[in-house]
């Protein structure tokens, strides 16, 4: 599915996305369909789905910590697509890949998004890849028709902003705060703010991610934006449940409750 | 043309790779440093810091009784000599002074040796600035010595716990601290590594080194040398050291990598070992696996315990203006001892692997003349070497 049907899907029922971040391989390779799975019956609306790196430059000690724990199941980029294969046609919501940069350069692009193409990949989400550094990527991105999202920050100034706003695709990444991913206190009139006037110039949705980790800041948000990406919360929710009994079920109810 | 050019690359190295919030940062510090590049009040503020404070010039060193043993006509650039005992002076003086002049109320570095982080908490103290210092908690239990010297001076020393707890990771949180507090703060990176501007900035405070070094070996032997020997991790001496010849065609350079335990182990030579890849900001060779994935490195000097290296040193090699070569922990110990015994010299353990490529040199380069870059004293290895038994 296409990330523009959803929105205008969601539109026409009144309705703000609710995207969930997850990382493959986390806690295990074999847990990951299985989130997946749960995620989307729990009512999200689009899968933000991590491959792993080494360095993650923007993310706060959770998501560090995921990763870390993804990396030593030796996962790869093939492994990440074939995995998603198995669940290919189980899968109905939209699904994004967010990474760094190096893993796709080393698969190079043009393979990365053929294989992401084949594998129902709606758009992608590279956060050490700046719109300067980006024309092999949006062209790439282009031919095999997948959306390059890209972020707008708080420190980002006008003259970048209609650029980048120009060349996002699908809907554009609201970074809530200057920091990095992990619960966070928000300020809504600075966000409802800077999401006006993005809105000013351009029609693609805007989705604010970072800092949100609970239903009321979901609800808030979602007023005055697009849609919501919650990350931190939900890796948070899997690392302290999955040992339990009826995990799977925790979860599907914990995200539902969250956009509720 | 002179490179970087405007978006930061080296032929194809280089660049600016980060998270959209620290676009907004790089281009005030790159708006900020070009004009104050012309500045006549900075140059003049920072040349008398460097001369007066830091000690600069630094002698130029003719080692008679090693250049007898080896059959080379060794000199060795005094950077061991500066005050807070390494390089990484000339560049944190540089950047502090910048950060005071760009009205920063704090300053944050990485280290990994431990040498950058004690001279930027040196230059911030002197300037009257915060400091607070990321350093991996492995680094901090080698390197107790600088650890103490850094609290002492006024500086937090922050550990970093994630990871392999050594620099790498250390200046991954530096950048986090960076984008989460970017209006006041002043990230003082130590090495020509990094996104554009930094790998500019930082060689060209260090470039004192070689324009000195020029003028000396040409008042005292009325020739440029045959060869320029440095050490690299990220890069930062080296390149200070070697830029300045870089028109200089006859004189070949050599940088000096760690290979760390050796044959197949674990190592810290991003351009013997690896291939080109996207980290921490920027396009350069790092040490990766198949996947993209940033290795672990491994060396026995803390200051070049790093998977990844400066942009310039990739272009370098990319044109062959430079030569690469790798050194083991175990023949760094050597060159530590070698400097030690013939000239009364304890180096640092990074420039001992400069050092011990000596003998190699010496193998084919018999009567050539010969400078290596002494980038730092050795107190601060005494814990490591003393576990060697030497």
């Amino acid at each position: 599915m296409r990330l523009e049907d959803k929105f205008k899907q969601l539109n026409q029922e009144g309705k703000k996305a609710f995207i969930a971040y997850f990382p493959f391989g986390f806690p295990k390779i074999a847990y990951t369909n299985d989130i997946f799975l749960a995620l989307q019956k729990g009512g999200v609306d689009i899968i933000e789905f991590g491959f792993p790196f080494s360095d993650p430059l923007a993310d706060g000690p959770i998501i560090q910590q995921a990763s870390a724990c993804a990396l030593k199941q030796k996962i790869t980029v093939d492994s990440f697509f074939d995995n998603i294969k198995k669940i290919k046609k189980d899968i109905k919501i939209p699904m994004v890949v967010m990474s760094y940069y190096n893993p796709v350069f080393q698969y190079k692009l043009s393979n990365f998004f053929k294989k992401a193409k084949e594998n129902k990949i709606s758009g992608t989400i590279l956060v050490d890849l700046p719109f300067e550094e980006s024309n092999n990527y949006i062209g790439e991105a282009k031919r095999f028709d997948i959306d390059p999202i890209f972020f707008i920050t708080p420190t980002t100034s006008a003259k970048r902003v209609k650029k980048i706003a120009k060349n996002s695709k699908g809907f554009i990444y609201y970074v809530s705060i200057t920091g990095i991913t992990g619960p966070k206190a928000l300020k809504y009139s600075d966000i409802s703010l800077h999401i006006k006037n993005i809105k000013k110039i351009t029609k693609t949705p805007v989705c604010v991610g970072f800092g949100i980790h609970n239903h009321q800041q979901v609800k808030k948000i979602s007023s005055f934006s697009d849609g919501v990406i919650v990350g931190s919360e939900i890796v948070n929710f899997i690392d302290k449940h999955y040992k339990q009994k009826n995990f799977l079920k925790k979860l599907e109810d914990h995200v539902r409750r969250l956009r509720s | 043309m002179s490179l970087p050019d405007k978006k930061g690359y080296f032929g194809s190295f280089g660049g600016k790779f980060i998270p959209e919030t620290l676009s907004f940062c790089l281009k005030e510090l790159e708006d900020a440093y070009r004009n104050i590049k012309k500045d006549k009040k900075f140059k003049k503020e920072l040349k008398t810091l460097l001369d007066e404070y830091a000690g600069r010039p630094t002698p130029l060193y003719y080692a008679h009784s090693l250049s007898d043993y080896l059959g080379l006509k060794v000199y060795i650039k005094r950077e061991d000599l500066l005050h807070s005992g390494a390089h990484k002076i000339n560049n944190a003086l540089g950047q502090a002074l910048l950060a005071k002049f760009m009205g920063k109320k704090r300053i944050i570095a990485e280290t990994g040796a431990g040498q950058h982080g004690v001279a930027t908490a040196t230059a911030a103290t002197l300037l009257g600035i915060d400091c607070e210092v990321y350093m991996g908690q492995e680094d901090m239990e080698r390197q107790k010595a600088n650890v103490f010297r850094m609290r002492i001076l006024g500086a937090k020393v922050i550990p970093v716990t994630i990871g392999t707890k050594t620099l790498k990771e250390a200046c991954s949180q530096a950048f986090r601290d960076w984008v989460t507090n970017v209006s006041d703060t002043y990230y003082l990176l130590g090495s020509v590594v990094g996104p554009h501007p930094y790998p500019k900035i930082v060689r060209d405070f260090q470039t004192v080194i070689g324009k000195e070094t020029r003028k000396q070996i040409l008042a005292a032997r009325g020739k440029l040398p045959d060869y320029l020997v440095a050490c690299v991790g990220g890069g930062s001496n080296a390149i200070g050291f070697f830029h300045p010849f870089y028109k200089d065609k006859k004189v070949k350079f050599i940088g000096v990598e760690a290979a760390g335990f050796g044959q197949g182990g674990l190592s810290a030579a991003s351009l013997v070992k690896g291939k080109p890849g996207v980290f921490q900001g920027s396009k350069s060779y790092i040490l990766q696996g198949k996947d993209g994935q940033v290795k672990n490195a491994h060396s026995i000097a803390p200051g070049l315990d790093y998977p990844g290296v400066g942009p310039e040193h990739s272009f370098y090699k990319s044109i062959q203006r430079a030569d690469y070569q790798a050194v083991s922990d175990k023949q760094a110990l050597a060159g530590f001892n070698l400097l030690s015994r013939f000239e009364g010299i304890i180096p640092a353990l990074e420039p001992a692997h400069a050092v011990y490529y000596l003998k190699k040199l010496a193998k084919f380069g018999k009567g050539k003349t010969v400078i290596l870059c002494l980038s730092g004293r050795g107190d601060k290895d005494l814990d490591i070497v003393r576990k060697y038994n030497l």
